[in-house]
């Protein structure tokens, strides 16, 4: 009896402890989670868009020329990065006439599916 | 015919510690069972990377016991030394009423050493660093709602415990390792049955990763049963993206939540948020690979035959291992149970916006869970993708069920 008393003890406990640390938890993910969407929305209010003029010269030049390029304030695209990218473009297109109208990152996150595959590798945990 | 007779001694001796005469017929089942599992996990493919060195521990325990033997000290009189050929110079010495003693120490078996890693805890809590490594916690922060999912599936765990105990045959701390079946979590089990009752430790593991093979099995027939078809076609609406601060964030959160109000839960979920913390933090790639790939896989292997090597026929073929296995299925189906049913909740709580079936996740088989939600949701609706949002309930039983271990292990660990 004694024993059983003790397991009905422990099932409350039980559900108590999981449900109010994993209650706690919905808090505070969804809050710092409105947090840092509000704050990163007022950041992309700021944004202004990179653009590079057009490019018929050598790719040395480009590095110069896109140094001067405007740079978003959170941590946007650098002058580093649209430098080499400039000069990939250039190495590619050469002597035709070309224009680097903007450059925006590609979506990094993967689909439903191509996550599954990933996500198979941990099936036998 | 002293020749013949010395050849047949020896004929006698090899025979004598072969084991033809050492084995007994329980170590003989425990082989044939073992072919069991191999064939399961060669042939079948149920979880071949956990059950396949699993059964070959199993395997080679029942043939060569001295392979987990214990080491040994024999208290040794020199003129007994020397009869074995050994130096007495190289042995300690006790001396007893008068008489002095030599230590002699032989070592104990390869696996005995090995074992030690489950024995003391470290190799669940290393496992639990590569599946943090692996694991996107981005459907749950996105759906933080999911959290209740992973918490329902674990009532499971404490009404087995409660059957468990009335049945009258398990301790307290027995029973609480038999329960921790629930949770599907392989280490976790692992991890609560090492502190609580080591002595059970093959039947539990052997149930766990089998009743995790059996998902796809045992699942949907218990989702169909509990929901209707209008709740099974249920078209969730699409997870809002999430920033890699909101990720680099979550683990660190998590661990000091946890650890503060559960610190039997720490090594479980610490690892777990050290490996997640190093996948998004997106500066450690090198370790982050090391731990998801090559540390995994050596300590999948040390795990797999170790814990196969508990399950020596002595120990596994008693009814007590009947009982496990009954009890086992049992806290997976209700840990099932609970989830669906708690998605049901959900599903009525946000006027049809929540599909049931993602309740199902809650146990934390990461991802074979999440996708048979998928599957028993798209034979409704072949264009209804519940997959992503599955994997938040998903995600969050790993963290529940490591919080349901750690509330088992600090009212039990007494």
């Amino acid at each position: 009896m004694d024993n059983m008393m003790q397991a009905f003890i422990l099932l409350l406990a039980g559900f108590v402890v999981v449900f109010v640390v994993l209650i706690l938890l919905i808090i505070i993910v969804t809050l710092y989670g409105k947090i840092i969407t509000s704050i990163q929305n007022k950041g992309k209010k700021k944004k202004t868009k990179t653009e590079v003029s057009p490019r018929i010269a050598p790719a040395a030049a480009v590095v110069n020329e896109t140094e001067k390029a405007q740079i978003d304030d959170d941590g946007g695209i650098n002058d580093e990065i649209i430098a080499v990218i400039a000069a990939a473009v250039d190495a590619v297109y050469g002597e035709k006439p070309h224009r680097i109208k903007g450059i925006k990152k590609s979506r990094s996150a993967r689909s439903a599916w191509s996550r599954a595959g990933v996500l198979d590798n941990t099936r036998p945990f | 015919m002293e020749i013949l007779q010395q050849l047949w001694q020896i004929i006698c001796t090899l025979i004598n510690e072969s084991g033809l005469s050492k084995l007994s017929w329980e170590n003989y089942v425990m082989v044939l069972i073992s072919f069991a599992l191999m064939y399961l996990a060669i042939k079948k493919q149920f979880e071949p990377l956990l059950l396949l060195p699993i059964a070959f521990g199993m395997c080679l325990v029942n043939l060569y016991p001295s392979i987990m033997g214990m080491p040994e000290t024999q208290m040794l009189t020199e003129a007994q030394l020397l009869e074995k050929g050994v130096d007495p110079a190289s042995y300690t010495t006790t001396v007893l009423n008068g008489q002095t003693y030599y230590n002699y120490t032989q070592n104990g078996g390869l696996f005995y050493y090995l074992y030690q890693g489950v024995k003391l805890g470290i190799y669940p809590p290393l496992i639990f660093l590569g599946i943090g490594c692996m694991t996107d916690f981005g459907p749950l922060i996105a759906n933080p709602k999911s959290f209740i999912l992973g918490a329902a599936a674990q009532i499971g765990i404490f009404l087995t415990f409660i059957i468990a105990t009335a049945l009258g045959i398990f301790t307290a701390k027995e029973a609480g390792s038999i329960a921790i079946i629930g949770g599907a979590d392989g280490p976790t089990a692992i991890f609560v049955t090492t502190l609580l009752a080591p002595h059970l430790l093959g039947p539990i593991a052997v149930a766990a990763y089998s009743y995790m093979a059996l998902v796809p099995i045992i699942q949907p027939p218990i989702m169909r049963l509990l929901t209707t078809k209008k709740e099974r076609s249920v078209v969730m609406g699409q997870l809002r993206p999430v920033s890699k601060l909101e990720r680099v964030l979550f683990p660190i959160i998590v661990v000091v939540i946890v650890a503060i109000l559960l610190p039997d839960a720490a090594p479980l979920v610490g690892m777990l948020m050290l490996g997640n913390l190093f996948r998004e933090s997106g500066v450690v790639e090198r370790i982050s690979k090391t731990a998801q790939n090559e540390l995994m896989n050596i300590i999948t292997i040390f795990l797999g035959v170790t814990v196969g090597a508990t399950a020596s026929g002595q120990v596994f073929l008693s009814w007590q291992t009947l009982g496990i296995i009954g009890l086992g299925l049992f806290a997976f189906c209700l840990a099932t149970a609970c989830g669906v049913l708690f998605g049901k909740i959900m599903y009525k709580a946000t006027g049809g916006k929540v599909n049931p079936l993602i309740g199902s996740a809650g146990v934390s088989a990461v991802p074979m869970a999440a996708r048979i939600s998928q599957k028993v949701g798209q034979e409704e609706n072949p264009g209804n993708f519940l997959l992503m949002h599955a994997m938040g309930p998903n995600v969050a039983g790993v963290i529940g069920s490591a919080v349901a271990a750690g509330v088992l292990l600090s009212v039990l660990k007494v």
